[in-house]
């Protein structure tokens, strides 16, 4: 157990002089109201606008169908992720993460591609037939027919927003995926995705899930915005500060050691913890909390006091 | 002394005009450098009532309308000046040894403002609605995952805003005030005291 002088690093020993706090303090928030309002009015803020899924669907046909063709065979990240969101192992980091379980149930074969395309199919009766081919088949075929897209789709062409496929023996899968692009150009994907029970849209979950694998990686790498880029830290439209605050979290991820780990994001956030509690207990950490009395800047801070009362200051109490 | 009498107690000093608006200070606590804790929470003023305009007018608003995307720039520019003033008030009380004499605690909810301000910055950036959000909510969720958080879903951007409007905003304003009610109650630490002074404090001993 510490404990302190009483008499030492108290403040009853020094004079007190008189302090207007109403003035000050208004003072203070003055000069942060004129600064922002100033910043913002000629600054503004930095905008980086949405990445949509019809602008994608539309601008990358291909890729978007080999991220819905990844999500139908079970080979996509989030297919493969693990809890919270499905039974997966892809992206298991720890046991914590399984022991919280699927709390957010989301399985891509139905909820990014055999849903959306059910809604489609009203509004497209072409669809209906291929997708009851397709789920009324043995999962072997299925398997085959999704394999022979695949390959076709390697071979497919780009013509303007529209993919043109080789012929193959993909079965219904052609047309459900030629259906399941016309619902990402339609602008209508993002309401099939985000499906909340209570009929009231306040999450965005599987329309981002969707995304997030090469759609967002592809254009984040070009604002150099992924995690061993400092991304982080960087706000996408330079000159404009970025939550810099975050930068020794960022750095770690700089460790290649970290950033190859599997367990990375753990790994990475548990080190910025470790440094927060050196942080939080500097006070007791010895070396640490007599750093403040070698380093000396105190005379700077106190230059005024020091000059006029005393100009040898030690310091002798244990804490510091 | 019973529970009820102890908070009424801790209330009273934490409510008083003796706390928030002192008419004294030690002739030591003057200067630009005793103005950063005070910019910090200043910069936390202008966040909040940005934030509440912002909030009264719903959550399209900040980006549809010319108004409120200024206020949005407005409260921007307070984050980056409330954690520009947080540091450079860390740095000072670092380079001060301020938790000498029993002001540890006072150091502890400083960080821990620091720390809780990080997410609440987060949870804002979650609700631009623009790309940057969409990446930090999907680049942030492995992480929350991986720690055992994925209650707090990112991707969810009802429960972000609740969290960033209310939740958050609550407690680091809270942490705030004991901080500052911390500080008021032991006094800002003063200089490191010179040979002589020791000397002459710790020999004139109490009986
Ligand atoms: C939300 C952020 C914060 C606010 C609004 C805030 C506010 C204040 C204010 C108004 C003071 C009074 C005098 C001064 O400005 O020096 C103060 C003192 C102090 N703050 Fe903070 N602070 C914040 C964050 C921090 C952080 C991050 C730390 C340290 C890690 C910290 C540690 C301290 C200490 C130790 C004192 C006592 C200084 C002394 O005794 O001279 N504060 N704070």
């Amino acid at each position: 157990m510490r404990h302190y002088h009483p008499r030492v690093d108290v403040t009853h020993r020094y004079r007190y002089v008189p302090a207007d706090f109403v003035k000050h303090l208004m003072g203070t928030t003055l000069v942060v109201a004129v600064l922002t309002a100033v910043l913002s009015g000629v600054f503004h803020e930095p905008v980086r606008p949405a990445l949509k899924i019809n602008t994608y669907a539309t601008t990358h046909p291909k890729e978007f169908l080999t991220v819905a063709l990844g999500d139908l065979n079970g080979t996509g990240t989030i297919a493969n992720y693990g809890p919270p969101y499905n039974h997966g192992t892809g992206s298991v980091q720890d046991f914590v993460q399984k022991w919280i379980g699927v709390i957010h149930p989301v399985y891509p074969r139905e909820d990014f591609v055999l849903k959306p395309l059910g809604y489609a199919a009203h509004l497209n009766p072409g669809l209906a037939p291929a997708l009851k081919q397709f789920t009324h088949a043995s999962s072997a075929q299925q398997r085959r027919w999704e394999k022979a897209f695949g390959g076709s789709l390697k071979q497919a062409r780009v013509q303007g927003s529209q993919v043109l496929l080789p012929s193959g023996a993909y079965g219904p899968v052609g047309t459900m995926m030629q259906g399941l692009l016309e619902l990402g150009q339609s602008g209508l994907m993002a309401g099939a995705l985000n499906r909340s029970p209570a009929d009231y849209q306040f999450d965005n979950q599987n329309a981002l899930l969707f995304l997030q694998g090469s759609p967002l990686h592809n254009a984040a790498k070009k604002l150099e915005l992924e995690g061993n880029q400092w991304g982080i830290i960087h706000e996408e439209r330079a000159p404009y500060p970025g939550p810099w605050w975050m930068t020794i979290v960022t750095a770690i991820y700089q460790i290649p050691f970290i950033a190859n780990a599997s367990a990375a994001d753990a790994l990475a956030l548990g080190s910025g913890m470790v440094i927060f509690l050196v942080l939080m207990l500097a006070p007791w950490i010895p070396g640490i909390n007599r750093l403040p009395r070698l380093l000396g800047v105190h005379r700077v801070i106190w230059r005024k006091f020091y000059a006029t009362h005393q100009p040898d200051p030690v310091d002798i109490s244990h804490s510091s | 002394m019973n529970w009820t009498a102890y908070i009424r107690q801790k209330m009273g000093v934490l409510f008083s005009m003796d706390t928030w608006l002192p008419t004294e200070l030690p002739e030591y606590a003057m200067g630009l450098m005793y103005t950063l804790g005070s910019l910090t929470a200043s910069s936390f003023v202008i966040l909040v009532l940005s934030g509440i305009i912002m909030a009264a007018n719903g959550p399209q608003w900040w980006t549809i309308s010319s108004i409120g995307f200024y206020l949005r720039g407005i409260h921007f520019w307070a984050v980056q000046a409330f954690f520009f003033f947080m540091i450079l008030h860390l740095l000072r009380v670092f380079f001060s040894g301020a938790w000498r004499g029993g002001r540890e605690r006072t150091w502890m909810l400083g960080t821990l403002a620091l720390l809780v301000a990080i997410p609440t910055a987060f949870t804002g950036y979650l609700m631009r609605g623009d790309f940057y959000s969409q990446w930090n909510a999907v680049q942030s969720k492995d992480g929350l995952n991986a720690l055992g958080f994925a209650w707090l879903n990112p991707l969810n951007a009802g429960q972000m805003y609740g969290l960033h409007v209310v939740v958050m905003p609550i407690i680091l304003g809270t942490i705030i005030a004991i901080h500052i009610a911390f500080i008021r109650i032991k006094g800002v630490v003063p200089p490191y005291p010179s040979h002589e002074e020791l000397e002459e404090i710790l020999n004139k001993e109490v009986p």
